[in-house]
């Protein structure tokens, strides 16, 4: 099976010689659900941004989908981030004063969807997140659990090969944050790639691979047995 | 490689039967979609919705910047033409011609053609003059000849209260036959200092009778007139021994020309020696007009400047604040698929610029430092 995503030996270093990453390799296939763990500084965020093609790698190949992302245009890279890649964010990034339904459709606006379809489409996503009794909500109406599965059904209301949720439990209580663990496994399920960023050892132990990381290297590997309960 | 919607086992939501979305063909996934305007303006218009009241006050601070821009410059604008009708009807344009003295120091006469000759010259519009007269006025023959109220007595032209603006408000002024016999018109000035209090009374003028046919209104452009007793230029002649040489001379030209009238002026009132004539200058009304002029139009300028400034800081200002507000959103956009020049950071300076912006706002922006600052 082919990886949805692949690092070969990347490397990022920032302006100023600080080395964020240093000669990375990682491959997820569809359906995992990766923790990428540790302390801040640890080039988690930079792996992230490299593996949504945010950023570009200073050494080493990236690879979604089979692709090498460095011979790809900006606009090339945009539509791949548009249909392919879906993003969760800490802080959500909801669009304020805009209802949770568009915020979701807006999650296809650039993907060439017809506006009707895409409020269709993000209806449906926010009912898989269990949310369809809130469509006309704003975001401040919506509480911080609410919020994060609004920001998950904009990410997947395209059907992206892969998720990236940057600590997408870090701005929420426990409880919110297990339901938005399970809402994750459950899109990993359906067989999307699903990488999680946090520094949290226990949300990192109940995913069933955990990456953990330290100064811009891979530290630790594994797939987890007695987690994958 | 990812399961399509039919391979969803857990996700009881999702409608069975539903096409696959978001799959097109490989180029048409490798190919970025286009935004319709209508989605480019809602995208662009979000930042609007979401903060209806700052949208409402900058249009109502832009709409009062333009209604008090509009109003300094209308009311100084109108204040403008109001004081310069005030100054019109003081006469910038009068000038006036006197004898001066010749070179032995003695005081010279105008010549007694001279109103008619000023009269040809071009942009000139009316002329008069007006003779001083060696005889005094007193309320009657019983007044001792040294109370003479410092009245002067003058021989007028018919014309007169055209050119220098003189209205009556008693009686009326000379006419041709008034003006050939024993009538006189007082200045307002005079008519209080001799009694007279409405025409019809009599005077005694150059140890004759006179009668009273009119009382001037004060004059601002001409005060000589409020403390003078005018007769005719013929009954002068006649009775006073008026010699016709005039004494003042008093020439309305058209604005425009108001100097280069003045510069022919002497030279014409008498060809012979121009230096023995004494040429007021325009008035200084039109200086005071000129200079009003050039204040206004310094002050509004100034007025407009500073406004502008403020104005434009304060616009400058909301839109800086509104940049700064959406620009978490452009690593959101960048995000959800906006090309580069999409999410409006195609301007950005260096290249590495965008990504970091995008970076650091995509990412958990309170927690993380830019990796180059640490």
């Amino acid at each position: 099976m082919s990886p949805v995503v692949e690092l070969r030996d990347v490397g990022k270093t920032y302006p100023g010689g600080v080395v964020a990453l240093d000669a990375v390799s990682l491959a997820v296939g569809a359906g995992e659900l990766v923790a990428i763990a540790g302390p801040s500084g640890s080039g988690k965020s930079t792996m992230l941004h490299l593996i949504g093609t945010l950023d570009r790698p200073s050494g080493g190949t990236v690879l979604v989908e089979g692709r090498d992302v460095s011979l790809l245009s900006d606009r090339r890279l945009s539509a791949l981030r548009a249909r392919r890649i879906g993003f969760v964010f800490q802080q959500f990034h909801l669009a304020a004063g805009v209802s949770a339904l568009d915020n979701v459709a807006d999650g296809l606006l650039y993907g060439g969807v017809p506006q009707a379809q895409r409020r269709r489409r993000a209806r449906r996503a926010l009912e898989r997140v269990g949310l369809g009794h809130r469509l006309g909500h704003r975001p401040h109406q919506l509480s911080g659990g609410e919020k994060q599965r609004v920001a998950i059904a904009r990410a997947v209301v395209g059907e992206p090969a892969m998720l990236l949720a940057d600590e997408p439990t870090g701005a929420l209580d426990s409880a919110s944050g297990a339901g938005v663990l399970d809402l994750l496994r459950g899109l990993a399920g359906s067989g999307t790639a699903v990488i999680v960023i946090t520094h949290d050892r226990d949300i990192a132990a109940a995913l069933p691979r955990r990456v953990r990381m330290r100064d811009g290297r891979i530290v630790r590997d594994e797939t987890g047995t007695e987690a994958d309960r | 490689m990812t399961g399509d919607a039919a391979t969803r086992p857990d996700l009881p939501a999702t409608p069975p039967g539903a096409p696959p979305p978001g799959r097109g063909g490989d180029e048409g996934e490798a190919a970025p979609a286009r935004l319709g305007p209508r989605d480019v303006l809602r995208v662009g218009a979000a930042g609007l919705r979401a903060r209806p009241l700052r949208v409402f006050l900058s249009a109502l601070g832009i709409a009062i910047g333009i209604a008090a821009m509009i109003g300094v410059v209308g009311i100084s604008t109108s204040s403008r033409a109001q004081l310069q009708a005030t100054l019109d009807r003081l006469g910038t344009n009068l000038l006036t011609v006197a004898p001066g003295r010749d070179f032995f120091g003695d005081d010279a006469k105008l010549p007694v053609d001279t109103v008619p000759m000023i009269s040809r010259i071009e942009h000139v519009r009316s002329v008069s003059g007006t003779g001083k007269l060696d005889v005094k006025v007193y309320r009657n023959d019983r007044i001792p000849e040294g109370e003479s109220g410092g009245i002067s007595v003058l021989a007028a032209r018919l014309d007169l209260p055209r050119t220098v603006g003189l209205g009556t408000v008693a009686g009326r002024w000379l006419n041709a036959g008034t003006g050939r016999y024993p009538a006189v018109v007082l200045g307002s000035a005079s008519a209080d200092r001799l009694g007279v209090a409405a025409p019809g009374a009599q005077v005694w003028l150059g140890s004759q009778w006179f009668t009273v046919v009119g009382i001037l209104a004060p004059n601002d452009l001409a005060p000589e007139f409020d403390s003078a007793a005018l007769v005719g230029w013929d009954v002068a002649a006649a009775r006073l021994g008026f010699d016709g040489h005039p004494t003042t001379v008093y020439t309305r030209a058209e604005k425009d020309a108001v100097e280069d009238v003045r510069e022919l002026l002497a030279a014409t009132a008498n060809p012979r020696s121009p230096n023995e004539i004494e040429v007021s200058r325009p008035s200084d009304a039109l200086a005071a007009e000129n200079a009003t002029d050039e204040a206004f139009t310094g002050l509004l300028l100034g007025l407009g400047g500073v406004a502008l400034l403020v104005g434009g800081v304060g616009v400058a200002n909301t839109m800086v604040i509104s940049v700064l507000e959406r620009r978490a959103e452009i690593g959101l956009r960048r995000s959800l698929g906006a090309t580069r020049g999409r999410s409006g950071s195609s301007s950005s300076p260096s290249r590495s610029c965008s990504p970091r912006s995008a970076g650091s706002a995509a990412s958990r922006s309170a927690s993380r430092s830019p990796p180059s600052s640490r």
